[in-house]
């Protein structure tokens, strides 16, 4: 198994170990039901945290949860030191591919500049611009600026959305499954992008996925979820003992995107 | 050449009336389109039905001496509590949208249907409310148009960038700060006035594709959201202008002659779609 995941992330330096998101404990609730509970877990400034579980485990739950869009029926969520939030300035989210309209009538650089300002732009000022085309740039996806959203192909559609999500410079970003809709040529590529970016602006990272191949490009460390933690553990504690591969349902890397 | 404008008081009426509610329908319809609420905009078209049935029964006007006091007066009220009921129900999650829309609308019919057979005159005209007539707009129709067009324009001015931001995706826009829920309140809200006021010219029967057809086909032709609602705006006010000298020269319900001059620009703008691709 350790063979076959060979582990490629070079760590980074974690001076500080300061705490930028904490979950204690939490539970969260929906329609009366407990679909998760006992979640403690940690990212440390400028690490890179993979978030994995069944599907309907719950996993985007957690990160609506971190951005405020509900409270957990029990315990603390703490981002930044202060409540769960979703101030742009402070965290950066990429949502699932699936769960947005491609069909809307919009320039990859209207989104992202919709972020920067909050609001829908009519007009793009030339500062706006500038800001839009330098994240562009970071995802190598300079050309897209003036690409209607819906002529976008899944890897471009995911560059743009990261581009949108770096904009407001954050200190934490969170993906949710990005390679999704993303050919199997291309989802290696985006991870090292992803653990490029995030290194080089010493981002923290929460991303979640299904995908053995972004374990081993981004993972400095990994969250196992199901209905509680499974497992909060270096990656390679976890190959090899066989909780990885049950867990995710042992289809093998990325038979569920 | 132009008798059709310089020989009748009420021709000038349905002109100015039809043009500022064909312009108002198609910026609110740049929404409906976008966010996929024709069946809305069907509901609340039915909901006007029951709104200016009810508006008949009280028949507050005549009782009061009051002439300007048509039943619109009723149904706007009405309509603005029916759209906010759909909105309620949906956003607090006791039913989807749709059935929501569903519930109301049939209610406010079948309440309409109940008030018309019950109303003391008979209600002779009610073809007028079911397909709109270009001889039953009043001045009064007119200034109420002209009012409701300036409120569209100011919340446009000032909400545009934050229901735009909506349209796109809802949670995204909620992540950015943005009131969504209020906001639906308030596009409904605009979307049952525009509606009850477009009633005179098109009728209960074709305002909601008299909302969607201009957007639609606005959209046909690519662009951003506000490039879209500006077509759809000079579509909506060019489709109407030729739907009410059609019905003048031909002497059919307005609605029907707008709605077809309306759906003749879509049918156009498809075929250009389809050749050129």
């Amino acid at each position: 198994m350790s063979q076959e995941v060979p582990q490629n992330v070079e760590r980074r330096v974690h001076h500080s170990g300061e705490k930028v998101l904490e979950f204690d404990g939490v539970e969260i609730t929906l329609g009366g039901r407990t679909i998760l509970h006992d979640i403690t877990f940690h990212v440390v400034r400028g690490e890179f945290l993979c978030l994995l579980g069944p599907n309907g485990a719950g996993k985007s739950t957690l990160l609506k949860a971190i951005l405020g869009l509900l409270t957990p029926s029990a315990g603390t969520i703490s981002v930044l030191g202060g409540p769960p939030t979703h101030d742009t300035s402070k965290i950066g989210y990429v949502p699932q591919r699936k769960d947005f309209d491609r069909s809307f009538p919009a320039t990859t650089i209207e989104m992202i500049v919709a972020n920067l300002r909050g609001q829908w732009p009519v007009r793009i000022k030339p500062d706006e611009r500038e800001k839009a085309m330098a994240v562009l740039a970071r995802v190598r996806g300079e050309k897209l600026a003036n690409s209607p959203l819906w002529a976008l192909s899944g890897g471009e559609s995911q560059r743009a959305f990261i581009a949108r999500a770096l904009v407001t410079e954050p200190e934490i970003i969170m993906f949710d499954e990005p390679a999704a809709g993303v050919d199997q040529r291309g989802r290696g590529e985006l991870y090292e992008l992803l653990n490029e970016i995030a290194a080089d602006d010493y981002l923290s990272a929460l991303m979640v996925t299904h995908s053995i191949t972004a374990i081993s490009k981004t993972a400095e460390k990994v969250v196992i979820v199901d209905g509680n933690v499974q497992a909060f553990a270096l990656p390679e504690e976890l190959f090899g003992n066989g909780t990885l591969m049950s867990l995710i349902g042992g289809h093998g890397p990325d038979a569920t995107e | 050449m132009l008798s059709w404008w310089t020989d009748h008081e009420f021709m000038r009426n349905a002109i100015m009336a039809g043009l500022l509610v064909g312009g108002m329908c198609a910026v609110l319809g740049t929404f409906v389109v976008q966010r996929n609420m024709a069946f809305v905009g069907e509901g609340l078209a039915h909901a006007a039905f029951g709104g200016v049935a009810l508006g008949l029964w009280l028949d507050i006007g005549t009782r009061y001496g009051l002439s300007w006091f048509g039943p619109i007066w009723i149904a706007v009220p009405f309509c603005i509590l029916v759209a906010l009921g759909i909105g309620w129900v949906g956003n607090k999650g006791y039913a989807t949208e749709s059935t929501a829309v569903g519930i109301f609308f049939s209610v406010s019919v079948a309440m309409g249907i109940v008030l018309v057979y019950i109303r003391k005159p008979p209600v002779k005209d009610l073809n007028t409310y079911l397909f709109g007539n270009i001889l039953a707009v009043q001045r009064t129709d007119v200034y109420a148009a002209l009012a409701m067009t300036v409120l569209v324009g100011l919340c446009m001015w000032r909400w545009w960038k934050s229901m735009a931001y909506v349209a796109f995706d809802r949670e995204l826009a909620r992540l950015s700060g943005i009131k969504v829920e209020r906001l639906d309140y308030l596009l409904l809200s605009l979307m049952a006035c525009v509606i009850v006021l477009s009633v005179r010219t098109v009728g209960v029967i074709l305002v909601s594709s008299y909302l969607i057809i201009p957007a639609a086909t606005a959209r046909l032709t690519g662009g951003s959201l506000f490039s879209m609602a500006v077509k759809a705006v000079i579509l909506g006010i060019v489709g109407s202008l030729a739907g009410l000298i059609m019905s003048y020269y031909v002497d059919v319900p307005s609605g029907a002659t707008v709605i077809l001059a309306l759906a003749g620009a879509f049918a156009l703008t498809t075929g250009w779609r389809v050749f050129r691709s």
